[in-house]
């Protein structure tokens, strides 16, 4: 790629960084400032992901190497077996209370 | 490309997916046991082809097999082994005698070996998801469970939570260092002086990730209420293989690619080492559900472990090594007692439940005494050996305050493990329980023996892990 | 071989009682353990007579190799010195006849439990035996921590009793604080000599005398760091003034653990430690100065206490602190050998006292309240005969055992000039006089006067069986003999043959030849101070009966607080007990006052409380979890940037 990268990349890097991080954020405040649903929680960790991702792919890019943008795939494919198996486990928790507000997960506690 | 250096692993993902084919044809009311049984021949049949491997770097520099690895997977192995035997019975009275149950511990067992043999962040990131996703479907399976249900959420959302750190971590090493291999990596930042701050912040993304794996303080609090939630033999299987797959992992990341750091991450280490140690002994004290409190002993545990990895030399790390083998041990015995816990077929796991057991099974009483005692560090028991390993690493680095604090917690985390002894001695006898299967027999004596004559000869073990420890510090 | 077997024939008597104890039942399980004892103390013995009169050469007795690996090789082998010989032959025969007391003194407990009881004995003597005879550190530290769980299991033996529980436990928390301190120092050792083995310390240290280490802020000479550590281990062991909580508490125990305990091994532990490593001590004379201000004020102090207490066996307790106190005194001088005679003396006077002290208690019906007691002497006049030698021996009245060793103590002490030893020889001057205070006092208000137990209980006086009357005439002729036998050659001309290597004195270290030319007020002194305690108990206890409790309230606030012991209890519970459940309470919520007094109740009122309580930090909420670990991502990427 190395000399067609520059005209690629009218953006700087630490643009990419920037919204990278913010959505990182935006994805952690999505866990714990949630008190309504827990599928808000799994739609922020696919945020928290797709930040990884992006921060990745733009490393990947200027560094010209391809390693970034393979982990990238690789982290997409668990992602969807994560959220297959998060959406699983949401299933058994709700068949079993009849809830999935985030409020009521403190069984446990202490 | 070398591709026999993982031959372990492919054989046991090969063997996982083999015994689903068995268990998917197999007729249902047998499939349990069977494929159980097929689990433990795998593992150890992958033991033998991991004994039997030769040292090297393949995959393009992605997997690595050296002596380090070795004695890290064998652990893992026998840890996952004594797992699949403890919900051999467990399964049959919960109601869970699904084959998948085997299976994701062997699937599990794949994660953690390419963990402890990963050299670079990607096949890292890729065991710890096989792993944990694994134990996130494990921490769940007793469907009908209320507690378990809400065990296995927790586990995921916060688990993913860490997953997701720890991979911005991995994002940001990467572009700041040029490199996702651990050599390349190390190479960058030879000079301590010119790491930038990117990489930094990096490294602790990922120790944050891999702590919360370890369980150690502030990524610890899913620790007990997951620990209480899942079926015992999963929380057994959690405190167990893991814990040694995630903390081989950490000492692996921090001494090889970031060993040049060594002044800068030592000190989060110690204060991690401290806070785990210190709200371990203390939190403890008045639990009383007993795998609580077996959640909390293991967050001190991680507690001392890590001050082998803070002492940053090879003593230390060979400390770390012998405390995680006899802590393995320790743990999968005290969790097969809990599970033999049980009256009129259910499950009970109150500390008071084991009122006057001297009296009414002297024999398990004996056995979780012998625990206990190990677990508070007494002498000759193996668990003192661990802490003898640990803290003389740490004294020769002159780390006395750490050290201190060490013993000092240990003193407090006597208090709880002892008056266990007294429940179980002093107090007046609670009905007996059921009796006890002969697998779970198997798992306390053999765990018992090792826990109390590991003093009588561990020289090929503090041998093994001195050899080990030598590879990452020659 | 004799010695190996002096050391492993109680093991083999506690593993025989404690595994087929409930088969063969209390009978044959007493018989066992006793017979292995026996033979113990005959192996033993003659180990002793032959290393010191036989002619016999000491050595190593290597059994196993134990560990060998890389840097670190350690075998399983018996050091056999005058040192480790004169201990073992003390232990084997005391814990004998102890053995053989418990038979007539645990009679009226209910069968089929007793075998567990011996079985503890044997097992608490091995370890003694086992930490006497280590030819390293850390078989030595083995035999320590076995010593502290064997105390743990007898002193717990009453384990209805909640007072007896606690105890336990807190004699096992106090005793791992100083192992906290013992620990550090075998690292160190480690750290400065590379070996662990006695031979190998011994030979490197005149290499590593300017060896410094930094430790606190300070760098200071590693053999001061290092004697320091080993005294605080032995602080927790024998129970010296910080860390001497345990001891009394430890009287909740049946009577011959009191005395096992108080004798022959536990707390004697200590200072055999000093005596083993004075060759490394010599070298270290601020942490030997520390030992001797300790140790006197140790003796002072527990004597001040003993003054007034009330129960029989905490006033021999405090004596017993109180003596361990000179014992340090002796080692911190760096007169080991009077230290060791001492341990020796004391070994046989005040088991005779606890085992006296049994059999009055055995008499009055299970009274330990001297102050309930009186008028008893002519009932049992063997107990009271052997009470009186007892105290004659402990207040130092010649030619009974105490006078040789205490003189000896005080002359060490006199004659080696610096301030702490000065302190230490007048510490003990005070002490020896509230020791024969104290004692005859004891002796008259339990002996004396007009009976204050109520008539039932004065009805069943009786004197004890021949099972243990008999312990108590050996022990006797123990009190009086062992002092002037042993003493010329302990510490007489030919101390240097007598111990041979075993125990080091530096080259400037001229104390054992000085002590014996102190002027004579310095020999006669303690013997005047001692009759003239003895002589102040009689006028006041026998003569004016009325004036000890007017001058209770006279002087109430001297009274009260040594009463209180100083008040020590309270300030450690107020300083480290409370604030540490008080944080486990904060964070956690997680009980009341049932953990921190109730450790016998404890769980099963925990459990009533059912798990309603709202928990501060653990609350079981997911989101709350993840802050907490942004919180922590936060404060450590903060913390790493900042350290960078």
């Amino acid at each position: 790629m190395g000399g067609t990268t520059d005209m690629m990349l009218p953006v700087p890097l630490s643009h990419y960084l920037a919204v990278s991080a913010i959505l990182l954020v935006m994805g952690i405040f999505g866990i714990f400032l949630n008190r309504k649903n827990v599928i808000i929680i799994l739609m922020s960790i696919e945020l928290i992901l797709l930040a990884v991702n992006l921060n990745l792919v733009a490393f990947s890019a200027a560094l010209g190497d391809l390693a970034g943008q393979v982990l990238t795939m690789f982290v997409l494919t668990v992602a969807a077996a994560e959220a297959a198996i998060g959406l699983a486990i949401l299933v058994i928790y709700f068949r079993n209370r009849g809830s999935i507000e985030v409020e009521d997960v403190t069984l446990m506690k202490g | 490309m070398n591709w026999q250096l993982a031959l372990p692993e492919i054989f046991l993902s090969c063997s996982a997916m083999a015994i689903l084919m068995y268990g998917v044809f197999a007729r249902p009311e047998r499939s349990f046991v069977m494929s159980s049984m097929l689990a433990v021949g795998a593992l150890l049949l992958t033991a033998m082809l991991v004994l039997s491997g030769t040292p090297g770097v393949g995959y393009n520099g992605l997997f690595t097999v050296d002596a380090y690895s070795h004695f890290a997977k064998l652990l893992i192995l026998v840890a996952v082994g004594l797992g699949v035997v403890m919900s051999l019975d467990y399964a049959e009275h919960a109601n869970m005698q699904r084959f998948e149950f085997p299976i994701l511990m062997l699937l599990a067992a794949v994660g953690m070996m390419l963990m402890v043999s990963a050299t670079s962040l990607m096949t890292l990131y890729l065991g710890l998801e096989l792993m944990s996703l694994s134990i996130y479907v494990l921490a769940a399976f007793a469907r009908d469970e209320r507690r378990s249900a809400e065990a296995g959420l927790k586990y995921f959302v916060l688990g993913a939570l860490a997953s997701g750190l720890l991979l911005y971590g991995v994002s940001l090493v990467y572009g700041f260092s040029g490199s996702m291999s651990f050599a390349e990596i190390g190479r960058a930042m030879a000079d301590p002086k010119t790491a930038s701050p990117g990489l930094t912040v990096g490294i602790v993304f990922i120790v944050a990730g891999l702590a919360f794996k370890v369980s150690a303080v502030p990524f610890h609090m899913w620790t007990p209420d997951v620990y209480e939630g899942a079926p015992t033999p999963v929380t057994a299987f959690m405190g167990t293989a893991p814990k040694v797959a995630a903390i081989v992992l950490l000492v692996r990341l921090l001494s090889d690619p970031f060993g040049a750091l060594l002044g800068q991450w030592q000190q989060l280490i110690v204060l991690v080492s401290i806070a785990s140690m210190a709200l371990g002994s203390l939190a403890a004290i008045g639990q009383r559900n007993i795998k609580r409190l077996m959640a909390y002993s293991s967050i001190g545990h991680m507690g001392y472990a890590l001050i082998g990895l803070a002492a940053g030399t090879g003593a230390g790390v060979r400390g770390v090594l012998i405390y995680m083998l006899t802590y393995v041990f320790m743990n999968a015995g005290t969790f097969a007692c809990i599970i033999a816990m049980r009256r009129q077929g259910r499950n009970v796991e109150g500390v008071s439940d084991l009122s006057g057991l001297g009296r009414t099974d002297p024999a398990m009483a004996l056995a979780i005494a012998i625990f206990m005692f190990s677990m508070a560090g007494i002498p000759p028991f193996s668990g003192f050996w661990g802490k003898y390993f640990i803290f003389t690493a740490a004294v020769q680095q002159g780390m006395w305050l750490l050290a201190v604090i060490g013993v000092l917690t240990s003193v407090i985390g006597a208090f709880y493990y002892i008056r266990i002894i007294k429940v179980m001695y002093f107090d007046e006898p609670a009905p007996a329980f059921d009796p006890r299967p002969a697998s779970l027999s198997f798992v306390v004596g053999a765990s018992g023996l090792f826990t109390t004559f590991f003093f009588l000869f561990p020289a090929p073990v503090v041998a093994a892990a001195e050899a080990a420890a030598k590879v990452l510090f020659r | 071989m004799l010695f190996a077997t002096a050391v492993f024939a109680p093991l083999l008597g506690s593993l025989v009682a404690l595994l087929f104890g409930k088969q063969i039942g209390d009978r044959a399980a007493q018989a066992v353990t006793i017979i292995c004892m026996i033979l113990a103390a005959i192996c033993g013995t003659s180990a002793f007579v032959s290393l010191v009169y036989g002619g016999g050469a000491p050595g190593v007795v290597t059994l196993a190799t134990w560990v060998s690996s890389g840097d670190f090789s350690v075998t399983w082998a018996l050091r056999y010195d005058t040192l480790s010989a004169v201990m073992v032959a003390m232990i084997t025969f005391i814990a004998t006849l102890i053995h053989i007391y418990s038979v007539g003194y645990m009679g009226h407990e209910p069968h089929g439990s007793v075998w567990r009881f011996f079985s503890y004995l044997s097992l608490f003597t091995f370890a003694m035996l086992m930490l006497v005879t280590a030819d390293n550190l850390l078989q030595l530290f083995f035999g320590w921590e076995g010593v502290g769980l064997a105390s743990y299991l007898l002193i717990g033996y009453w384990y209805h009793k909640p007072s007896a529980c606690a105890a336990a436990i807190k004699a096992f928390v106090v005793n791992r604080i100083g192992d906290l301190g013992f620990a550090l120092g075998i690292a160190l050792i480690f750290v400065v000599f590379g070996s662990i083995t006695f031979d190998a310390i011994f030979a490197g240290v005149s290499q590593h005398q300017n060896d410094s280490y930094s430790v606190l802020g300070g760098t200071f000479r590693a053999y001061e760091v290092i004697g320091v550590l080993l005294f605080i281990g032995a602080m927790g062991k024998s129970a010296q003034l910080g860390l001497h909580v345990w001891l009394p508490d430890a009287m909740e125990g049946p009577t011959p653990v009191s005395a096992l305990i108080h004798a022959a091994t536990m707390v004697t532990a200590g200072v055999f430690l000093m005596a083993r490593m004075s060759p490394v001590l010599e070298y270290a004379p601020h942490a030997m100065a520390f030992v001797t201000f300790v140790g006197a004020s140790t003796a002072l102090f527990a004597a001040t206490v003993g003054v007034v207490q009330n129960d029989i066996k905490r006033i021999i307790a405090y004596s017993t602190c109180s003596q361990l106190g000179y014992m340090f005194v002796a080692a911190g001088v760096g007169a080991y050998q009077a230290s060791v005679f001492h341990l020796l003396t004391h070994a046989f006077f005040k088991a005779l006292l606890f085992l006296g002290a049994g059999s009055v208690i055995h008499a009055m019906s299970d009274e330990q309240d001297i102050r309930k007691m009186g008028g008893i002497w002519k009932k049992i006049p063997l107990t009271y005969t052997m009470m009186w030698i007892g105290s004659l021996a402990l207040a130092g009245v010649f030619p009974f055992a105490g006078f040789f060793s205490k003189d000896a103590v005080l002359e060490a002490a006199f004659a080696s000039h610096g301030g702490f030893a000065q302190y230490g020889f007048w510490c003990g001057i005070l002490a020896a006089f509230l020791t024969a205070f104290y004692s005859w006092r004891l002796l008259i208000l339990t002996f004396h006067g007009a009976p204050r137990a109520d008539k039932h209980t004065m009805d069943h006086v009786h004197e004890s069986p021949l099972v243990m009357t008999v312990p108590l005439m050996l022990l006797a002729a123990g009190a009086v003999l062992t002092g002037f036998t042993f003493a010329p050659q302990l510490l007489g001309e030919h101390w240097q043959h007598f111990w041979g290597a075993a125990i080091h004195n530096g080259p400037n270290n001229h104390v054992m030849h000085d002590m014996h030319e102190v002027p004579g007020w310095v020999v006669a002194l303690p013997a005047v101070v001692g009759l003239s305690g003895i002589a102040l108990a009689y006028i006041i206890y026998m003569g004016m009966p009325a004036l000890p409790a007017q001058l209770a309230e006279r002087f109430g606030g001297v009274y009260r607080f040594l009463l209180n012991k100083w008040y020590f209890d309270e300030l450690y519970d107020r300083i480290f007990v409370r604030p540490t459940m008080a944080l486990a309470r904060g964070l956690w919520q997680v009980g009341d006052a049932t953990i921190i007094d109730g450790i016998p109740n404890g769980v099963a009122s925990l459990t009533a409380q059912g798990a309603g309580r709202v928990v501060k930090v653990q609350t079981g909420s997911i989101a709350h979890y993840a802050f907490a670990m942004l919180i922590g991502v936060v404060v450590l990427v903060s913390l790493y940037l900042i350290i960078r």
